[in-house]
């Protein structure tokens, strides 16, 4: 059953509030960022001259292992899916101006973004651990700075989240300024978009 | 974790310059503690209010529609979870891959076009929006198609 959304509203010569389609065209100002690094990045896929290299692979007789550690990076991306999840539903939440599910919501998707970046964190460090920095070779400059600014976007949605949620424990947040949950919510849905891109094109395509 | 924070502790200057975990890592601790110390700081902070509605102004189109409820959300969400698991274990499958290419590329735009018209709404609001993503979009299209096809990166 659907329900009717509250959000502060006010005339526009577009009927969209304003901050909202600041968000949209900000956001499609950021495919361009990103579509930018990861163009770059399937640009010189497969062209380190030396390793480390992110699959397996054998190359004048001596054996390389790879770095990637799928089983891994799938629980990473299934948490980031995951908290696109619980953001929609602390939206759905404060529609209904339901205050403690807003806030529950909002610390658990913080939670999950916060597991992410523990996780890529930890998975940068055993790169770097086998060898590979930003200017080991060409996998590594791609790699590091196509994945560190997503890391990067990530961190900064946690920080809007959890931001939100001092906003919400103290009761500053209602049905009547939910467009503040759902602009959050639209950056914190692109990040894991672009997740959902990265993943599928550098990790699981080889 | 203890293993990380004795790596993390002992990182010298070289390292500092070549991990970018750190390049990006520090930089990123530093503007978090920054903003967790102005979030708890008991300075008011009030987001910008939206002027009230004219009635001499016609509102062309609400622009959030009727969302859907919490039992859809999840629906979806766990639509998207098993699309990653397939992805997963397609992944694994020698025999799929010829084909793999195909597939993933197919799952990946299922999830992304979930995620955008669900949970970002673009199926309920506004076209106006979806046009404006839908632009950004068919730049990185044509970014993509320019730059890889001209310099000759393939995917496979």
């Amino acid at each position: 059953m659907a329900h009717a959304a509250t959000v502060d509203e006010h005339a526009t010569n577009t009927g969209i509030d304003n901050r909202k389609l600041l968000m949209w065209l900000f956001l499609a100002s950021e495919c361009l960022f990103f579509g930018g690094l990861i163009g770059t990045y399937l640009l010189y896929r497969n062209s380190s001259i030396e390793g480390p290299y992110p699959t397996d692979r054998v190359i004048d007789g001596v054996a390389y292992s790879g770095l990637f550690d799928i089983p891994f990076t799938s629980i990473s991306a299934f948490v980031l899916l995951m908290s696109s999840v619980t953001m929609v539903l602390a939206l759905s939440a404060i529609q209904r101006n339901d205050r403690r599910g807003l806030q529950i919501w909002l610390a658990a998707t913080a939670l999950l973004g916060m597991t992410f970046l523990a996780g890529q964190a930890f998975e940068f460090t055993e790169f770097y651990n086998e060898g590979l920095t930003l200017n080991s070779n060409l996998f590594g400059t791609t790699f590091f700075v196509l994945t560190g600014f997503h890391g990067a976007h990530v961190s900064v949605g946690v920080l809007i989240l959890l931001s939100l949620w001092i906003m919400a424990r103290r009761g500053r947040i209602t049905s009547e300024n939910a467009l503040n949950v759902e602009l959050a919510g639209l950056y914190w849905h692109f990040v894991d978009v672009v997740w959902i891109v990265i993943f599928t094109l550098v990790y699981l395509l080889q | 974790m203890l293993e990380l924070l004795t790596v993390v502790l002992a990182v010298d200057g070289k390292a500092f310059f070549e991990n970018p975990a750190y390049l990006l890592g520090i930089p990123l601790i530093a503007v978090g503690a920054l903003g967790a110390l102005l979030a708890l700081t008991p300075i008011e902070l009030k987001w910008p209010q939206p002027a009230p509605p004219e009635e001499e102004y016609e509102i062309l189109d609400h622009a959030p529609g009727d969302h859907p409820d919490a039992a859809e959300y999840v629906k979806v969400g766990l639509i998207l979870a098993v699309i990653t698991a397939v992805e997963v274990a397609v992944y694994y499958v020698d025999a799929l891959e010829g084909a793999l290419l195909a597939i993933l590329l197919i799952l990946s735009a299922a999830k992304f076009v979930l995620v955008a018209l669900w949970f970002m709404h673009l199926r309920f609001d506004n076209r106006l929006l979806s046009i404006a993503f839908s632009g950004g979009m068919l730049l990185v299209a044509a970014l993509f198609v320019i730059v890889l096809s001209t310099l000759g990166a393939s995917l496979v």
